[in-house]
């Protein structure tokens, strides 16, 4: 452990936890109101984006457990929800003339709509899909504590992906608008990010 | 996808709502047999296809193509097996009213095939005009061509592509642009926004017009109307048994004496089953923005927001068409 994080700390991450998870799962069913005009909405359009997520979380979870290696600290999840924070502010302005473009270069068929969630969601997800590996190591003392911890993360950030999920399915789209939904993540994002870069705990020497 | 919840040809609504709960119990599998010794019709084929479960069932001499959706069974399009040119749903009647107000008759695209039925009717009717018609659901049309009497002929296409996707990519102008595309209760939400219409304004022909059929009873509506009234300065409805067609047209409201005399001349051209001019003594014309039958907080739906499932949960109350 390169960080020992202190109970403000321990609270910070578990609240980011919660707060990516929702906007992770918020930001795929947005995904659908972006693709929805370009390739439809059959379940081709689902099957992209639900694929499209996971592939994100995997290849997060792997950079994750290769940044618990490194530079497990609280500022450098800071840093990764940051950038994504800035990934999705680009997106309203943007994800029109991308759709359009995939569109005319490559059609609609489910290359383009996997090509099209791929543009939309994969970089914003695999930065914020570093954050659970990350934190459990963070938050993780001692070896015992390993699978405690890890159940804590995942189940806290899973209720996060159930909140999001319903809250911008059935709340925000109907009254906000995909666009300022989306530019409301992005302000979520950069909130944690800024949360997770207060210095919560000092410094140890490096273990090896 | 064609169609919309509507009722079998001479029913009540009531009637429906019956018959729509005893065939989704079938629909479940659970109750088939049970429900079936109370049902009179008889199913031909169902499937699950990629974006609907469809069931065809007749009652002779007609025939109906289904989409089970929440227990319930929407019946897309109805076709007399005995009469090819009778058209047993009321509202796809007056889709045909679109006919008087195109300036020229050349080609007419249709989205939301369903069981073809007024597309092939126009086709029957208008045999030099081209006909074109855009399918989503693959085996929307296998069925078609298999039970509904549709065959590929000369000026009578149909695609299988998502509606707006085709228009997108459409580089023809048409005179009659009809919009009937549903899924079970619902309008896919993009094919209900400013955007969609505007693309289908630029894919008018000069004089064109556009008539699209809505399911007048949830606060869908109104969004539906506003938002169709923010692309096309002129609606004209048209009640038609539960269902409203709207026919939607750029520049000036067209003069009634006007349409009469095209109805007429029209009717006597191509000898319509269905006459244009009977059509036209429905029209009914409404102030869509004093707040009166359209309500003032109804909001134009965007691709950015555009709620459709949460408006149509909300019943319209009491502010019935003039």
């Amino acid at each position: 452990m390169s960080e020992h994080v202190s109970r403000a700390g321990v609270l910070a991450i578990y609240v980011c936890s919660f707060l990516v998870g929702c906007v992770l799962m918020g930001f795929e069913m947005l995904g659908s109101r972006y693709l929805n005009p370009y390739f439809g909405s059959g379940i081709g359009a689902w099957a992209s984006l639900i694929s499209t997520v996971l592939c994100a979380l995997a290849i997060g979870y792997f950079a994750g457990s290769a940044i618990v290696d490194r530079q497990p600290t609280t500022r450098t999840i800071g840093t990764m929800i940051l950038i994504a924070a800035a990934y999705m502010a680009l997106v309203p302005a943007t994800a029109d003339a991308v759709m359009a473009d995939i569109l005319d270069t490559i059609g609609d068929g489910p290359m383009a709509t996997l090509m099209a969630a791929t543009a939309l969601l994969l970089v914003p997800l695999t930065l914020l899909g570093t954050f659970s590996p990350i934190a459990v190591s963070l938050l993780t003392r001692s070896a015992d504590e390993a699978g405690r911890v890890a159940g804590l993360v995942y189940g806290v950030s899973t209720i996060g992906n159930v909140v999001g999920t319903l809250v911008t399915t059935f709340s925000l789209i109907p009254t906000i608008g995909s666009r300022a939904i989306t530019y409301y993540f992005a302000v979520v994002l950069a909130g944690c990010a800024a949360i997770l870069f207060v210095p919560f705990g000092k410094k140890t020497p490096d273990v090896h | 996808m064609p169609a919309h919840p509507h009722v079998q040809p001479r029913e009540t609504d009531k009637s429906m709502l019956i018959r729509s709960v005893i065939s989704g119990a079938l629909a479940s599998l659970l109750c088939m047999a049970a429900a079936s010794a109370q049902d009179t019709r008889h199913l031909l084929e169902s499937k699950e296809s990629l974006y609907n479960n469809i069931y065809v069932y007749e009652q002779a001499p007609y025939r109906s193509m289904t989409f089970g959706h929440n227990r319930r069974i929407y019946t897309e399009s109805v076709y007399n097996t005995k009469d090819e040119l009778d058209l047993p749903v009321d509202y796809t009647r007056f889709m045909t009213a679109s006919v008087m107000y195109a300036k020229d008759v050349r080609s007419i695209l249709e989205i939301g095939f369903g069981g073809g039925r007024t597309a092939w009717y126009l086709h029957r009717f208008l045999p030099k005009v081209q006909v074109t018609s855009v399918e989503l659901d693959p085996t929307v049309l296998e069925f078609a061509k298999k039970y509904f009497g549709i065959k590929e002929e000369p000026n009578f296409h149909v695609a299988n592509r998502d509606g707006r996707l085709f228009v997108q990519e459409s580089k023809e102008r048409y005179d009659i642009i009809l919009i009937d595309a549903y899924r079970g209760p619902f309008v896919p939400f993009h094919l209900l926004t400013k955007e969609f219409y505007q693309l289908v304004k630029e894919h008018l022909a000069e004089g064109g017009v556009v008539a699209q059929n809505v399911e007048p009873s949830t606060m869908l509506f109104d969004a539906a109307v506003k938002t169709i009234h923010s692309v096309f300065p002129q609606v004209d409805f048209y009640e038609a048994g539960g269902n409203i067609v709207m026919v939607a047209y750029p520049g000036d409201e067209r003069k009634p004496e006007d349409l009469a005399a095209i109805a007429q001349e029209r009717d006597k051209e191509f000898g319509f089953r269905y006459k244009l001019a009977d059509m036209l003594a429905q029209r009914k014309r409404i102030d869509i923005d004093n707040g009166q039958v359209i309500d003032a907080k109804a909001k134009v739906l965007t691709d950015d927001f555009a709620p459709v499932e949460a408006l149509k949960s909300i019943e319209r109350h009491n502010k019935k068409l003039p």
